[in-house]
């Protein structure tokens, strides 16, 4: 008995964990292994266990998935099919990423990945969180016209410290867009909209995904199952990553510290000390990293994918001098495009540090302790909802009742 | 009004608890409050007493005498000080005290600030699970004459200036709608850490948003429950004029508001037809006009610019002259762009076709702005309508297609069904109500217009010698089929309309304009329960109810196919049109035929059918030979007669699979397969009802062989598949169970024909498909159904646990 959805005996009535009112009274028995949005939305974001991660956006094939305004959380914005998709992407219900991470080194990882400790020069390290390695390297990537842009975050306007999405097109949106936002974007399930709004000239554009090893989980995911929405995407990404924050809860942290996080113009997390530094350079802050705790996001303890395993790059700064990033490169593709830039980068080789090594272990034990099922790479992708009530079911992890001011339904054909 | 409403710490209740006059009072569930246990000494008023949350019946403030009864039988006096709490942040606590503050009760109510949580952060923190004994007290409640309840017409004034209009939804919600010109303050906004905000930062906030103690203040959410917490919170802050929209939005939206006229609606799009058309329209309207252009009839396609366009005809009868411009029409004007494929933008049907629906409509797609003016021109000359074919409206009334055919029909139920279509068309009143609202009339004894699966369905039946119908309401079946329920009403022909009416009346007070996943007539027939329902339904009908005498239906009639004899002795042919789907050219040809042959009328029949009426035994044998019968026979396989599809992934935003041409495929495969296997003649029709997502346009629910779309994905590959249901059967108003989920698409006609010999070898004499499958369990009807196909390896989501 393996696999997403295997038949099961049928059940009268209610499902879910809310009291839905449309199963009061049903004449029809429910198929075995039916998933709605509702369960997804009872499991994972109820639940407090979302990461915001954007897979489910992007995975639903009729678009009813939006992105709260408010919560920058996934909201049903029209009707469900029950097609069960958002479920089976979601790196906190239906996706078991270990197995996904297993795959995808199996199928797409070169013998040997490359390690390197690298910069950039000029503007883009001046601009970039460590050594500016991803700004000059997407940056060089479509000025020789290997990528028509590239998914990247930048903070937005009218909120201090929160990210946006940004679809960068040149150089200067690169740089504009350069250093780390510790919110998530939800960049995966705003491609599209991204694409119509930015006007490529290009059909067919081949885009670079940069974000959380989550959200690479996501989008390499529905890949490897020929998704259209992840037809855009020519190279991946993911920054290495042992927590994502809550906005809200990031910037009433910051306030206890009586930091105003409106002269807050960076934020650094490294050696596990947090910095807020202002803009002329005077650090704000400089605490123990331990202390935001809180303001991070709960769902972000169930991972274990520190160095983001799914992406055809991935970059962090641990392991690495001040001002360097530390780079693997795990595909052909990853390494493609690493050569192609490598005249803009001034890189070294270096073995995997133990910095690293050790980060990613802590990261994966304290994943394993959490996680109320068991982390298992060998077991299938697919995680059936039984499966999940079975493991968290009883935990303060298990799934809530949904809240139905939250769902607007609406059918539109009959 | 003097009473002092206000929020109060842990620590202060802690401090003031043990005072004979203070009564905590805890708004949680009973079981939470027994189980997990409370305040020490506090008493229980689980919110679900004194307003019903998941009711769908809107929340509002129960009757004086309830709440009295409530409160009496907690221990409570009127001048007691009352502080109450919950668990989700104090929105039901608040929505407490303020019932108790409109129904004059003159102690102090106060707000435990943060709620249980708080209180358990606090130094004592203790819980307790004993209940508090109290006596009974004589608590007296009145609706005070200055209570801070706002009607639309105040709401209507503060939007026009006379005060401020606060929304304490979510920011995500007010985007969606609001009433004009409301500022914007979600309650939770006033909450850090489930606490109230210190006074400094609230003042701040609310003078952001332009309140300030001297404004007036009318708040409103949807349920009248968020608003009251920050009612509370801000007559704690000191806010004298504060008052709640007790209808809230709910109230709001159900004004008739003026852009869901469907007859301006109509002449307005008109006007872009030769104006600039499609994107001329969407600049001017909105986009969001493109979601009230279904009230005339007009769908956005998942192809930008283009629509499906609904043509109702009810009762499904249509004169030759009306049908002939419907095929010419579709014929015209339902052609795909090159750029989706142009003339063979079909692979079966190519291009120019229409369908016919099981609500006996007409639909065809591909239909732009520009043409809609011409279209409806036509129309008007034939007297053909799209208007609310669509839309949260009456939708079109389904009748039995032999009407005034069959020899052994009761009641003649044309005029009936013309004067409800007459009374609702463009009536703006009913075209905006909570949900569609779907009727059929059955005037034969064979339940043809299928009376089970409508908001209301009419069947024959008598009364003191009158002949008349008997009513059935709440069926249906997207989201939580269920099956009408009899409520015993007889009413005489020239009362449908008004009963009609009534029924409308009702779902427009009752049914809740926000929650559309919940709102459809069942749900409230479901919570009255169907014999308050009755009642509650003749307090807005003009006239008595009756029961009949004697209810007439005696069978359950599938479908009208293959040539019938009429009472007055000529024949109608049914006509099976596989899917429903025929070229407007050919429908117009068989309008042609009909009017040379029969009697100058064509008939759409609930199986997306068509019957040619009035033909003479000459008429009959040269239809018979026309060669447009070849592909609509009125003798066809069992599969073809059977099967059911809506419109599926080619045009439908929603669709998983692609159904029509699937379907045509499936059929004749299926046919050709049951002759060899010698099967065929065995059964009349063989049902396959498949929709393209769990949607409910095919009705599924209702087939031998219930399909609806799906995904599958294993480890490896990922695919589109169907959910397996078996055994429907309208007539013994029985609905599938599903029995399988994700089988991969390709994998059902194995599946279909598995099923078929098992039933053949399995069966009894004599025995139905609907009965085998009712006999035999589930856990074997799943074994059939998966070992079927021959797969290696299985896919992982069919494999039997
Ligand atoms: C939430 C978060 C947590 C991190 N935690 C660690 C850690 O614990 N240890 C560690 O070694 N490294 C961590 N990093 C990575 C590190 O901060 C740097 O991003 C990385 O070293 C690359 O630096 P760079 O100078 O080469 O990149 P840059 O040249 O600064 O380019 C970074 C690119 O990423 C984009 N980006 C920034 N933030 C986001 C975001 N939230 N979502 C999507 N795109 C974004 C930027 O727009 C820019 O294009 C984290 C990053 C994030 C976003
Ligand atoms: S239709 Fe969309 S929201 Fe519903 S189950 Fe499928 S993917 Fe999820
Ligand atoms: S974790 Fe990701 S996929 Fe799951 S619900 Fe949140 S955004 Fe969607
Ligand atoms: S820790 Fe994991 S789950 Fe959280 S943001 Fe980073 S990659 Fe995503």
């Amino acid at each position: 008995m393996s696999g997403t959805h295997e038949p099961g005996v049928p059940q009268r009535g209610v499902k879910g964990v809310g009291s839905d009112p449309r199963e009061q009274d049903r004449d029809v028995a429910e198929a075995p292994g039916k998933i709605w949005f509702r369960d997804l939305d009872e499991a994972v974001i109820e639940a407090d266990r979302c990461i915001q991660c954007a897979s489910c956006v992007a995975a639903c094939p009729s678009d009813s998935i939006g992105i709260d305004e408010d919560e920058g959380r996934p909201t049903l914005v029209k009707m469900c099919t029950g097609c069960s998709r958002c479920w089976d992407f979601c790196p906190r219900s239906g996706l078991r990423y270990e197995r996904h991470l297993e795959l995808a080194r199996e199928e797409r990882a070169l013998e040997e990945p490359a390690t390197y400790a690298a910069r950039a020069d000029g503007e883009a390290a001046a601009a970039g969180q460590d050594g500016g390695v991803v700004t000059a390297l997407l940056a060089e990537l479509i000025e020789v016209g290997e990528l028509d842009g590239a998914i990247v975050a930048r903070e937005r306007e009218d909120e201090p410290l929160r990210g946006e999405a940004f679809l960068a097109t040149s150089r200067e949106d690169l740089l504009a867009a350069g250093g780390s936002i510790y919110t998530q974007t939800m960049g995966l399930g705003r491609i599209e909209a991204l694409l119509a709004e930015g006007d490529l000239g290009s059909d067919d554009p081949e885009l670079a995904l940069v974000g959380t090893p989550c959200m690479i989980q996501g989008a390499t995911a529905l890949d490897r199952y020929d998704h259209d929405p992840a037809d855009p995407i020519a190279l991946t990404v993911a920054l290495m990553c042992t927590r994502s924050f809550e906005h809200g809860r990031l910037l009433s942290r910051l306030e206890s510290f009586d930091v105003d996080p409106a002269a807050v113009e960076t934020l650094d997390i490294g050696e596990g000390r947090l910095r807020a530094v202002d803009e002329t350079g005077e650090t704000l802050l400089e605490a123990d990293v331990d202390a935001f705790d809180a303001a991070g996001l709960r769902g972000c303890d169930e991972c274990a994918d520190f160095v983001g395993d799914a992406a055809d790059i991935s970059v962090g700064n641990v392991g690495s001098d001040d001002g360097y990033t530390t780079a693997i490169v795990r595909t052909e593709t990853g390494e493609a495009a690493w050569t192609r830039a490598a005249t803009a980068l001034e890189t070294t080789a270096i073995d995997r540090p133990t910095a690293l090594e050790t980060l990613a272990d802590w990261n994966r034990r304290r994943a394993e302790s959490i996680l109320p099922r068991e982390f298992d790479p060998e077991a299938s992708v697919g995680i059936t909802y039984d499966a999940h009530r079975e493991a968290y079911d009883g935990t303060d992890r298990e799934p809530e009742p949904l809240n139905p001011a939250r769902v607007h339904q609406y059918e539109e054909w009959c | 009004m003097s009473t002092a409403l206000d929020i109060v710490s842990p620590s202060w209740l802690e401090a003031h608890r043990d005072a004979e006059s203070v009564v905590v009072v805890d708004v949680r569930e009973e079981r939470d409050y027994e189980e997990l246990g409370h305040l020490p000494g506090a008493v229980n008023v689980p919110a679900d007493r004194f307003r019903d949350p998941s009711s769908v019946v809107d929340g509002k403030l129960p009757t004086a005498d309830d709440f009295a009864a409530l409160l009496s039988a907690a221990g409570i006096e009127r001048d007691d000080t009352v502080v109450a709490y919950g668990d989700d942040g104090g929105a039901l606590a608040a929505r407490f005290l303020l019932t108790a503050l409109v129904y004059g009760h003159e102690g102090r109510l106060s707000l435990l600030d943060g709620g249980l949580e708080a209180w358990r952060d606090g130094e004592d923190g203790s819980l307790s699970t004993d209940r508090p004994s109290s006596d009974p007290t004589p608590y007296e409640a009145k609706l005070r004459a200055d209570a801070p309840i706002a009607d639309r017409e105040t709401v209507e004034a503060a939007v026009e200036g006379d005060a401020v209009v606060v929304d304490t939804r979510t920011a995500a919600e007010y985007e969606q709608s609001r009433v004009p010109g409301a500022v914007h303050l979600d309650w939770e906004d006033l909450l850090e850490e489930g606490r109230l905000r210190n006074e400094a930062t609230l003042e701040e906030l609310l003078a952001e948003h332009g309140l300030t103690p001297d404004e007036r203040i009318v708040l409103y959410c949807n349920t009248a429950r968020r608003l009251s917490h920050t009612f509370v919170a801000l007559r704690h802050l000191g806010y004298e004029d504060v008052s709640f929209y007790e209808g809230s939005l709910t109230d709001w939206v159900r004004a008739e508001a003026p852009e869901w006229d469907p007859v301006e609606l109509q002449a307005q799009v008109r006007h872009y037809a030769d104006n600039g058309g499609f994107e001329a329209m969407v600049d001017d309207l909105g986009e969001d006009v493109l979601g009230r252009l279904k009230l005339i009839g007009l769908y956005h396609q998942k192809q930008r610019g283009y629509f499906m366009l609904r043509t109702r005809s009810p009762g499904g009868i249509l004169t030759a002259e009306q049908a002939r411009t419907i095929g010419e029409v579709a014929d015209e004007f339902a052609r795909a762009p090159e750029e989706y494929g142009g003339p063979d933008q079909n692979p079966v049907f190519g291009d120019g076709y229409l369908d016919v629906t099981t609500r006996q409509d007409v639909q065809m797609h591909w239909i732009e702005i520009a043409d809609v003016a011409e279209i409806w021109d036509r129309y008007d000359a034939v007297g053909l309508s799209t208007m609310q074919a669509c839309g949260n409206s009456v939708r079109n009334v389904v009748g039995c297609p032999a009407d005034g055919l069959d020899p052994a029909e009761t009641v003649d139920i044309q005029p009936v069904v013309e004067r409800v279509s007459q009374r609702f068309l463009g009536d703006r009143h009913y075209a905006n109500l909570p949900r569609k609202f779907k009727v059929s009339v059955t005037g034969c004894h064979e339940d043809c217009a299928r009376s089970s699966i409508q908001d209301l369905g009419l069947t024959p039946a008598r009364k003191d010698g009158r002949d008349g119908f008997v009513a059935r309401v709440g069926g249906g079946l997207s989201d939580g089929p269920r099956v009408a329920s009899d409520i015993d009403l007889f009413v005489e022909p020239d009362r449908v309309d008004d009963l009609v009416a009534a029924m409308a009346d009702l779902f427009a007070d009752h049914g809740s304009y926000l929650d559309t996943a919940v709102n459809r007539l069942r749900f409230l027939v479901a919570e009255f329960g169907p014999e308050a329902f009755r009642e509650e339904l003749e307090s807005y009908a003009d006239f008595a109810f009756e029961e009949p005498d004697e209810t007439l239906t005696t069978d359950y009639r599938g479908d009208h196919v293959g040539v019938h004899e009429q009472a007055d002795g000529r024949s109608y042919a049914g006509l099976n049109v596989p899917t429903g789907r025929m070229g407007g050219d050919e429908f117009a040809a068989l309008a042609a035929l009909s009017d040379e042959l029969g009697g100058g009328e064509l008939r759409l029949t609930p199986n997306q059918n068509v019957l040619v009426p009035h033909l003479t035994d000459d008429g009959l044998e040269r239809l018979l030979e026309d060669p447009l019968l070849e592909r609509y026979s009125p003798d066809p396989g069992p599969f073809t007669r059977g099967i059911v599809t809506c419109t599926g992934r080619e045009f439908c935003n929603y669709g998983i699979i692609e159904t029509k041409n699937r379907a045509i495929r499936w059929a004749r495969e299926l046919d050709d397969w049951a002759e060899a296997a010698g099967i065929a003649d065995d059964h009349e029709a063989i049902r396959i009802h498949m929709s393209g997502c769990s949607a409910s346009c095919a009705q599924p629910q209702l087939g031998d062989f219930g399909l609806r779309g799906e995904v599958y994905r294993d480890d490896y590959d990922s695919g589109r598949a169907a959910d397996l249901g078996l055994g429907g059967d309208l007539g013994n108003d029985e609905f599938i169970d599903w029995l399988v989920g994700k089988i991969p698409i390709d994998d059902v006609p194995g599946v279909v024909k598995a099923t078929m010999l098992a039933y053949d070898a399995d069966s009894e004499p004599g025995e139905s498909f609907t009965e085998w499958t009712r006999r035999t369990s589930n856990a074997d009807l799943r074994e059939i159904v998966t070992d079927g196909p021959a797969r290696d390896p299985p896919a992982i989501e069919t494999e039997v646990r």
